[in-house]
């Protein structure tokens, strides 16, 4: 099929690429843009490791179209680093256990970062129901509870200190 | 010594970096200039011959470069030396749905796929075999030629006097058991990138790369030298970041091989993913097993004999299924003591894919059956479930009837340790209704003593190499598949060297770089790959100390290494030195500020000083780089012989250095009306005789129980006529964060005498106790046994109805994955309400008066 | 997997899109949140012309209260936005129950309340990639002329499993069906043909744009009970949504719903007769789950057992009645 030129936003820039109308966000993310970090996992829109934000909401890029995001502003896990170094979710989950192989790990990243901009604060419970999109196959999730309160004490001492 | 500074630490995984960012490279995350998309073309038919493949279309399509065929290369293999019984292609039969049949190698992946649909396969399709007991009846049509009524193969071992044991019984119980398929389900499918270069020489393809999603590097390429007909020294195997394994990449899948010859036949690197029904298909899963077994106690609760017979369902080829029959048998012993042991196994073939090497390879589903058999006997006998597994425990050190060595056995304080934290004691039977606690234990080895290829080669050997910038690089053969392998490595180097962490650099798994290691399954990395690169740390260390020690004027035994600092004993505690002491800091006295210079004259300069109480880490490397020339060190692992087992036929599987063990509780509910589960804590205790890294460990254990409650009440293979139902994340349910319950592990540390600091297995032994605590906790909340696996709400909700004797509604008939023997004439299904097969008499699910479902209209 | 080959056709205004739609009806595939339409894609369930992609059309897209009359949805709203609608959940608390429960949290920022209504039909024979379902040599539903689930026969079961429509049967709501024509209103009780195969009464040229909650069944209680194998992700295997208005502790007026167990959403036929007037008690919770169980016709389009599904209809609305009408 003849390829069709779109403008996607990512991470903060404009690309501009060629691609199938039938391309994935997740493939032109991955093939055209080789951000790797977003991963597949499964073909039927179930398991969240391919999650990105598309105006700052999580949602499977392996499920969208990519020139359907046109005019969107997509965030990938690479877009989470913050100068260079690890953001405090990403450190803690590496700290208490959060990832282990690691493959589902951006997925996570990807939407315990909104869970956190909707909620500072939240109970066990909520954290439960914000993953319950992304599949864990080596954790047990248990770990990752415990590095997002970290993450979350963290950031609180951060801003304490920088007041 | 017990004070480590590294050993012991909870420690981020020296990787975890990669993975948080996504800047991490698994093998589907790599692409190569000219890079071609591989796919493969799938039998639809579970048993058939193929008469013809014509890929004449199919090359005619734009964009496609080269298919290839069995033809391409005909070469058996199979992960087993006695079970080379697999082609990458398949040659003159498919023997499963699923099976592999052409792969295309094309510009792209819709090309590719477009290509899949123009090749022409004419099939004469065979009867084919779905449930095992039918299957081993089989005359004709056989899934191999060489394997008479389907049977891959049988072990009869009888150890002591079974029948005196149950003559002495007071109570005998007796039932079938039946464990469904899971499948790892690893989140990362696997994907293969193959390369040739062109040899400068003849101008030919010469060394082939792959780059791969394996846990047996080692293996990978022993295997494609035998298939693709070439030297083990031309194939390079790289193993990148690895997405989860769980026994699913622990041998060679047919990806891999398919990957090379469609490079071969491209002339151009060629990569394929599967996705994910294909990951399934490949599967190597836990098999579908039926355990007829018998258990007799005496009234003082010790167990006197134990009688198992088990047909496991192995799917259309070998794989690991030897090892996997033999495993079920042995690992009966070495977790209690029981005198008299009888085991009849049978690994069955069917039109099935393989089953392989899964998460506690071949104990778990018989340690279900085992494990809530011996509950019932408590409850027959009135004693507590957790008291009746307190006096069969063994007396280490011992060996047990099956010839298993046991050595540090921690059971004993995890049963006391999960029955104390859980409140046992002064809950159990307290509880609200619908609400029960139940107990279990498991064990699992820590490495297999012998490995899959008989020789006296080390399982695992490591390289260190240090240099004069007082980095220390360790080369491993072993995988670090997400377990925590290479942090492993790098923690035990650094502790042996007395060097900080960040001064270790682990190169791993790339067999032209690292010495062999035979790879990452049976949980053997830890101790096998550790010992050995505790061993190579030491020799490295020794030589350090040597020339350190002529500088100090001691005694190289007289030297203490730690926190980057080399210091005499009489010097005091060692401890970092102060920064002003430090090489960097003088640099203005010398006026030069390059580092190999800089640190060449200040060596000079301290030289001139005199004997020193202490030395630095670099100072000491530079110390012995000057004095042996250069500074290297090996270890290598092999178990010892008394380690290795008895003598009888299939003894060389179940035998290892050292077993970790584990007890588990269980609380749940259920839910009368809906049969749901619902688990709401399970403590967990497992000795895994020193914890290197207690974050990792822990990790560990929550996931390994986590996995077994996967198998309790969500995951099962569901198969209807060989067509497996759910080949999907969707429908194959792995469970999500909501139902997943709190998991509070408890290490045990029995401080094997063999471990590497004492370490053993952490993590696979602790899954096995998850399924019967909880069916345990099931029968203590609403006295039901559960015999067969998951506990789906329509399988407990059957029980309940049974037991309450309530009008008796078909609940379970229909999920059933057994079928009728012939594959259908037509593309329908035999399968319908009610028309299930018949079911042996002591099935857990056979009922005497099958009546009319309720309201039927 | 690959998508098919398609043309993607992006239109900016609802007139824009049914023009698309009249010109290219019998070859179009109208593209919202995509989360059933992609995954069926690949599975090259569909290998459409033209995929419409109707996610930037602003007017189809937000909950609209009118003042005494009821709450318009628009059908781009996602699936999270009524979950988390605070008028929504004040006095139509069924819906917002039934979309909470829709597969997962990623899935609901992207699903649709639009798509939710058209959901295909699903039957584990059918959602299967092209060469699983060869190996089944295909069925009713799709390239073939066999069933799988009724051996013999020549009607489709595969299931309905949209989790609000079944709430939005109790609600009495209305649909709003656009075409190049103009638009047209159906109460989504006429929506549905309850054949698995061609299974909604939408035309190729016509769009569902809006939903509208009449003001007639506001402030009713509400409850949906989903049975799932997991907490989330899963599609429902059966589900019961009921609406309740109470007066003086008696029903004043209800509905029941059930999902997921045919090939259509069902209003329970004779439920609110039964429970017009009266006192829920045991008994009479007991008759309704009896009367929505005969409602349910599952068959084995999903590896849990239709007797399971069928009994769970039973339980499910007995707890549903009682809970719903307890204080």
């Amino acid at each position: 099929m003849k390829k069709e030129l779109i403008e996607l936003r990512v991470n903060g820039r404009t690309h501009e690429l060629a691609v199938e109308p039938s391309k994935l966000l997740l493939d032109a993310l991955r093939q055209d843009l080789q951000l790797t970090g977003s991963k597949r996992g499964c073909d039927d829109s179930s398991c969240g490791a391919c999650t990105v934000q598309v105006d700052g909401v999580p949602m499977l890029s392996c499920t969208m179209l990519a020139a359907s995001c046109e005019g969107q502003e997509i965030t990938t896990v690479e877009g989470v680093s913050e100068h260079g170094s690890l953001a405090a979710i990403q450190k803690a989950y590496g700290d208490w256990g959060g990832a282990q192989c690691g493959f589902c790990t951006p997925g996570f990243i990807m939407t315990v970062k909104h869970l956190l901009t909707q909620n500072s604060n939240p109970t066990e419970q909520e954290i439960r129901s914000a993953l319950s999109g992304n599949l864990c196959r080596c954790t047990g999730y248990s770990q990752m509870y415990q590095a997002i309160k970290a993450a979350i004490e963290a950031e609180q001492k951060g801003m304490a200190a920088a007041r | 010594m017990t004070d480590f500074s590294i050993i012991g630490k909870p420690i981020a995984m020296v990787d975890a970096a990669g993975k948080t960012t996504g800047a991490g490279k698994y093998t589907d995350d790599l692409s190569l200039p000219g890079m071609l998309v591989g796919r493969i073309l799938h039998s639809p038919y579970p048993h058939a011959r193929i008469k013809r493949i014509d890929t004449s279309r199919a090359a005619k399509l734009e964009g496609v470069v080269a298919i290839a065929t069995g033809k391409d290369a005909p070469n058996p293999y199979g992960i087993l030396p006695v079970g080379h019984d697999e082609h990458a292609l398949a040659l003159d039969k498919v023997r499963y749905v699923g099976d592999n049949v052409a792969c295309v190698a094309a510009v792209d992946e819709a090309t590719a796929d477009k290509a899949l649909e123009l090749i022409d396969v004419e099939y004469e399709v065979l009867p084919a075999y779905f449930d095992p007991e039918e299957s081993m009846k089989a005359e004709t049509n056989l899934i191999h030629d060489n394997k008479p009524q389907n049977l891959e193969k049988d072990y009869h071992h009888v150890f002591g006097d079974p029948d005196k044991g149950f003559a002495e019984a007071d109570q005998v119980a007796e039932a079938r058991f039946i464990a469904n398929e899971v499948t790892h389900a690893a989140m990362e499918p696997h994907s293969t990138l193959a390369a040739f270069e062109i040899d400068s020489q003849t101008g030919k393809p010469g060394r082939l790369t792959v780059w791969s999603s394996t846990q047996v590097p080692y293996y990978l390429q022993h295997k494609l030298s035998l298939v693709l007909e070439m030297p083990m020294a031309q194939i390079r195997v790289i193993k990148p970041l690895v997405g989860g394994g769980f026994g699913g990449k622990s041998e060679v899948i047919p990806l891999e091989i398919i990957a090379a010859i469609a490079a071969r036949a491209a002339r151009a690197p060629v990569k394929i993913t599967y996705t994910r029904e294909e990951v399934f298909w490949a599967h190597r899963g836990r098999p579908r097993t039926i355990i007829d077994l018998k258990t007799g106690v005496k009234n003082d609760g010790h167990i006197t004999a134990v009688k198992a017979r088990v047909v496991q369902d192995g799917g259309a080829y070998c794989s690991y299924g030897v090892v996997t029959i033999l495993y079920s048998g042995a690992l009966l012993g070495a977790l209690y003591d029981i005198p008299n042991i009888q085991y009849d196994g049978y690994r069955v073939l069917t039109n099935k894919p393989a089953c392989g090497a899964m998460r506690g390879h071949g104990t778990v589903n018989v340690r279900f059956a085992f494990e809530s058999q011996l509950d019932e006997l408590a409850a027959k006998l009135g004693l507590d479930t957790a008291e009746i597994r307190q006096r069969n425990l063994l007396q280490p050190p011992c060996v047990t009837i099956n010839g298993l060595r046991v050595q540090s056995y921690g059971l004993p304080e995890c049963i006391e340790k999960v029955v104390e934290r859980s409140g046992w004691k002064e809950r159990k039977g307290k509880l609200a209704r619908s609400r029960g606690l139940g107990i279990a234990c498991s064990h699992y080895v820590s490495g297999a003593a012998n490995s899959i290829i008989r020789s006296d080669m080390p399982h695992s050997t490591v390289n260190i190499k240090i240099d004069r910038d007082g980095g220390v690089v360790v080369y491993t053969g072993a995988s670090e598949i997400g377990q925590g392998s290479d942090t492993m490595t790098a923690q035990i180097a650094a502790e042996v060297l007395g060097c900080s962490l960040g001064r270790v650099k682990i190169i791993a798994a790339d067999t032209d770089l690292t010495p062999i290691d035979i790879g990452s399954y049976s949980s053997r990395v830890t101790f096998m790959a550790g010992n050995a690169t505790l061993r190579a740390a030491q020799e490295v260390k020794k030589q350090i100390a040597l020339a350190a020690a002529r500088k100090m004027n001691c005694s190289p035994e007289d030297l203490i290494f730690r926190n980057d600092v080399v210091s005499r004993k009489d010097a005091g505690v060692a401890r970092a030195p102060s920064p002003a002491s430090l090489p960097e800091n003088q640099a203005s006295v010398s006026g030069r500020v390059e580092g190999q210079i800089l640190r060449g004259s200040l060596q000079q300069k301290r030289k001139d000083e005199g004997p020193k109480d202490t030395m630095t880490f670099e100072e000491a490397v530079v110390a012995a780089i000057d004095f042996h020339g250069t500074l290297t060190g090996t270890g290598s692992y092999a178990p010892p012989t008394e380690a290795r087992g008895g003598k009888h036929k299939g003894a060389g599987v179940g035998p290892s250095p050292a077993y970790s063990y584990s007890a588990q509780v269980a609380e749940v509910s259920v839910d009368e009306d809906t049969g749901e589960v619902a688990v709401h804590k399970v403590w967990a205790a497992h000795d895994c005789g020193r914890a290197l890294n207690p974050v990792s460990v822990e990790g560990q254990i929550i996931g390994s129980v986590w996995m077994g409650m996967g198998q309790a009440l969500t995951e099962e293979m569901v198969w209807k006529d060989g067509m497996l139902m759910n080949p999907g994340m969707l429908e194959y349910r792995s469970p999500s964060s909501v139902e997943s319950p709190e998991v509070e592990p408890i290490i045990v540390e029995s401080i094997d005498p063999e471990g590497p600091f004492g370490a053993k297995e952490c993590s696979e032994g602790s899954l096995a106790a998850t399924i019967p605590a909880i069916s345990n906790a099931i029968y203590d909340a609403v006295g039901i046994r559960l015999r067969e696996c998951p506990f789906t709400p329509e399988r407990v909700l059957a029980a309940l109805r049974a037991k309450k004797n309530a009008k008796h509604i078909n609940l379970t008939e229909g999920v059933d994955p057994t079928s009728p023997t012939r594959f259908r004439e037509h593309g329908g299904s035999l399968w319908f309400r009610g028309k299930g097969p018949e079911r042996h008499p002591l099935d857990p699910a056979r009922r005497e008066v099958p009546a009319e479902a309720e309201g039927d209209d | 997997m690959s998508l098919p080959e398609f043309r993607l056709l992006r239109p900016r205004t609802l007139e824009e899109a049914v023009g698309y739609l009249a010109k290219d009806a019998n070859n179009i595939r109208v593209l919202a949140g995509g989360t059933d339409l992609v995954p069926s894609m690949r599975q090259k369930l569909f290998e459409p012309e033209f995929v419409l992609d109707i996610r930037h059309i602003a007017e189809l897209n937000g909950i609209r209260p009118h003042q005494g009359n009821g709450v318009e949805i628009g059908a781009l709203t996602t699936l999270t936005t009524i979950e988390q609608s605070q008028i929504l959940r004040r006095r139509y608390p069924v819906l917002t129950e039934a979309a909470a429960t829709v597969a997962s949290p990623l899935l609901r920022n992207m699903g649709t309340i639009g798509g939710n209504i058209c959901l295909d039909t699903r039957c584990l024979w059918y959602n299967q990639s092209l060469t699983w379902r060869k190996g089944c040599g295909f069925c009713i539903k799709k390239d073939g002329d066999l069933c799988h689930v009724a051996p013999g026969g020549t009607k489709c079961w595969a299931v309905f499993s949209g989790d609000t429509p079944p709430a939005l049967l109790c609600l009495n709501a209305e649909v709003e069906i656009a075409s190049a024509a103009g638009p047209r209103r159906m109460p989504l009780r006429e929506f549905y043909t309850g054949v698995g195969d061609d299974y909604r009464k939408l035309q190729a040229n016509e769009l569902l744009t809006r939903v509208f909650l009449p003001e007639s069944s506001a402030d009713y209680r509400g409850i949906y009970r989903k049975l799932r194998i997991r907490g989330s992700i899963d599609y429902p295997l059966a589900g019961v949504a009921v609406a309740m208005k109470r007066s003086n502790g008696h029903v004043a007026d209800a509905r029941v719903a059930i999902t997921a167990v045919n090939p259509a959403p069902m209003l329970v036929k004779g439920a609110s007769e039964l429970l017009a007037g009266k006192m829920v008690d045991e008994a009479l919770a007991d008759a309704v789950g009896n009367l929505a169980a005969k409602t349910a016709k599952p068959l084995t389009t999903s590896a849990i057992t239709p007797e399971y599904r069928r009994e769970m209809i039973r339980v499910f609305t007995k707890r549903a009645l009682l809970a719903v009408a307890g204080n």
